[in-house]
């Protein structure tokens, strides 16, 4: 009996190796399982196990390697250890010379086709607005107001007029005056902001268009006071606070000391899924108008990104792609990346600069009415 | 623990055949943990693979109440817990005034309006509560359903806790159209309900469409198969191929041979027209 447990306190700590997560009362479901109910054979184990210990129909194939390993008598692929693995399939950046020094900085433009290996932890200046640029970002403020969707707020408030009578106060007037309803009370739920939640690709490829991306991103936050902005080139980082200063120049001048990545090499699939592996950051994404600004010129792998994109799709309320690219008519969605991802999307469109993306914002209320995930519909009959 | 007498995971699909829904062992696994433990069950799943029928055969085979919950963009707490009936108590309290005597307490069970989640607690013999597709919720409904599905109890400001007396067997279904909080799925048993495979598809159409040739049926789940290897907009789930099966099977009482009938009613089986065109595309040799 002693060693049938060792075996399977092994078993849980082999599975918790992977990567697949166990919380301590799914632990003690599994184990009062085998209590309440023995399993008769493995497979009855299997099914227990696999029952009381995985939550998602992802970690199956990880469940299954280590289950058949513990229980069947399988070996675990042991993965071969890359060059690295941390990296998920991507090319490392360089660590510095012990005097934090980068050797061989190649700073030549790249020609497109790979990932610059460098981490270009350099520091971009952004021009001050034009004063056409700030009537744009004007116009757009005014649009952002108008096409957000909304929700209706979870609880009812008072109003004038309203869906619903508030037949609690009218019955409490009611009761005071003595059983005669002298007037109606009236009750709605008020529309509130949903969640935005913007990612915005600011890597090399981008380089043209960044700065009013950034300047949109800036409106965005200023806009709505659910909005989230994140910037990614070859990492992740957070800019809401930044970018929530009246003044977009100011926004833009501190995101310059913040943003350390623009750009660098892009790796849309890592950063999505950096987003993806913290679970505050997730939060920001649940119910939320979840906009990515990127090329989609993924340079790692396009698997990676088809899979983020698909678990943000699913946490989101409308997930809509804005590509550069996508502004020439010409434009195809045929590169891995994008098709990995286009099966996923509710909208895919272009926007490179303060006009084409106050076009695009006033689209959002359409977007938000078709149903999900049709933006393949749009893209494979033109 | 749930009391029942059911007993054992073959015990359980005896009495699910018997009501003609065929499960797998994993789901029968997973259903006779849920009561052993007496823990919710979370189903995900294409849609059509008899999540819905899943909570609906299990009350039959239990012998209890079905209770439904079901979930949309927008439903709070009032929907699924309970409301005042207060064009009730403004009649009592008109029907004291006429009668001259006291209004006595508005605020008591009488006037209570069950809503799903209420009628859940207060269903003496144990009920099974169907939450279904609570993925289509808010994720804040979500957050609240936690706190009931905790302890199966109900606070109401007015009259107190409720608590239900025997624990209802809760089964919540999910099509994955967003990701739900891991809190909840932390409280639940997790199983994911894959397309029946082709001996167990002939067993469900044998039931559900008697009278179905064993040649058609062979060719109609062999079929099906090629059709769901597909990338299509909407894969067909258990639900269409009985459809179709159906649907085949009026045609064909009506003289039209067998393939041509299957090839006619495909409309049964797939419900966008870029899924039909791709399938037409397809040798399905029917």
């Amino acid at each position: 009996m002693l060693v049938a447990r060792d075996h399977l306190h092994a078993f849980l700590r082999a599975l918790e190796d992977t990567g697949v997560a166990i919380s301590p009362p799914k632990k003690a479901d599994f184990l009062m399982s085998l209590v309440a109910s023995p399993p008769e054979h493995v497979d009855a184990l299997y099914w227990r196990a696999r029952v009381t210990l995985v939550a998602t129909a992802e970690d199956f194939d990880a469940f299954d390697a280590v289950f058949d390993a513990y229980f069947r008598g399988g070996h675990i692929a042991v993965e071969e250890e890359t060059d690295a693995p941390e990296e998920g399939g991507e090319t490392a950046a360089p660590r510095g010379d012990d005097d934090g020094a980068l050797d061989a900085l190649d700073a030549r433009e790249g020609s497109g086709l790979h990932a610059s290996p460098l981490d270009l932890a350099n520091v971009r200046t952004f021009a001050p607005t034009s004063p056409e640029g700030r009537d744009e970002l004007r116009a757009l403020a005014g649009e952002l107001d108008r096409a957000l969707p909304q929700i209706a707020a979870r609880r009812s408030a008072r109003a004038r007029r309203g869906p619903r009578l508030d037949v609690r106060r009218v019955l409490a007037a009611a009761n005071r005056a003595g059983g005669e309803i002298v007037r109606f009370h009236w009750l709605r739920r008020p529309p509130r902001p949903r969640r935005v939640l913007l990612l915005i690709d600011v890597s090399g490829s981008q380089r043209a268009c960044s700065a009013d991306l950034l300047r949109f991103a800036h409106e965005a936050v200023r806009a709505t006071d659910r909005a989230e902005a994140f910037t990614f080139g070859t990492r992740l980082t957070r800019v809401t606070a930044e970018l929530d200063t009246p003044d977009v120049d100011a926004a833009l001048a501190s995101l310059s000391a913040c943003v350390m990545d623009a750009d660098g090499g892009t790796r849309i699939g890592v950063a999505l899924q950096e987003f993806l592996a913290n679970g505050r950051y997730v939060a920001l994404a649940r119910g939320a108008l979840v906009i990515v600004l990127s090329d989609g010129l993924e340079r790692g792998d396009p698997a990676a990104m088809g899979d983020a994109a698909r678990r943000l799709s699913r946490l989101a309320h409308r997930l809509v792609w804005w590509s550069p690219l996508a502004c020439d008519p010409a434009y195809r969605p045929v590169t891995r990346g994008m098709r990995a991802i286009l099966g996923e999307l509710d909208a895919l469109a272009g926007a490179r600069d303060l006009p084409s993306l106050l076009e695009e914002v006033r689209r959002l209320p359409e977007t938000s009415a078709r149903p999900r995930r049709t933006a393949s519909r749009a893209w494979s009959t033109t | 623990m749930i009391a029942t007498d059911v007993d054992s995971v073959d015990e359980l699909g005896r009495r699910f055949a018997q009501q003609r829904y065929f499960a797998d062992e994993g789901l029968l696994t997973a259903v006779h943990l849920a009561l052993v433990l007496g823990r919710p069950l979370v189903l995900e799943g294409e849609p059509g693979v008899g999540k819905t029928e899943l909570a609906k055969v299990l009350a039959v085979v239990l012998g209890r109440e079905l209770i439904r919950l079901q979930c949309y963009e927008g439903l709070d707490a009032g929907q699924a817990l309970y409301e005042w009936d207060y064009p009730k108590q403004l009649l009592a309290v008109r029907v004291a005034e006429a009668e001259g005597r006291e209004v006595g307490e508005l605020y008591d069970e009488r006037f209570l309006l069950e809503r799903p989640l209420l009628r859940t607690v207060r269903a003496a013999e144990g009920a099974v509560l169907l939450i279904d597709e609570i993925d289509r919720s808010d994720s804040e409904f979500e957050a609240f359903l936690l706190e009931f599905l905790s302890d199966f109890q109900i606070t109401i400001p007015e009259i107190g806790t409720l608590r239900a007396a025997r624990p209802p067997v809760v089964v919540l279904t999910s099509n994955r159209t967003r990701e739900l909080h891991d809190a909840l799925k932390r409280r639940c048993l997790y199983h994911w309900i894959p397309f029946p495979d082709a001996a167990r598809e002939r067993e469900i159409l044998r039931a559900r469409a008697p009278g179905l040739d064993d040649a058609a049926a062979a060719a109609l789940v062999e079929a099906i198969k090629r059709v769901r290897s597909e990338r299509l907009l909407k894969r067909p789930g258990i639900a269409e191929t009985i459809d179709w099966a159906q649907g085949a099977q009026t045609l064909a009482a009506d003289g039209v041979p067998w393939p041509a009938a299957l090839r006619r009613s495909l409309g049964l089986l797939l419900k966008e027209q870029e899924d039909v065109e791709r399938v037409e595309a397809l040798d399905l040799r029917l």
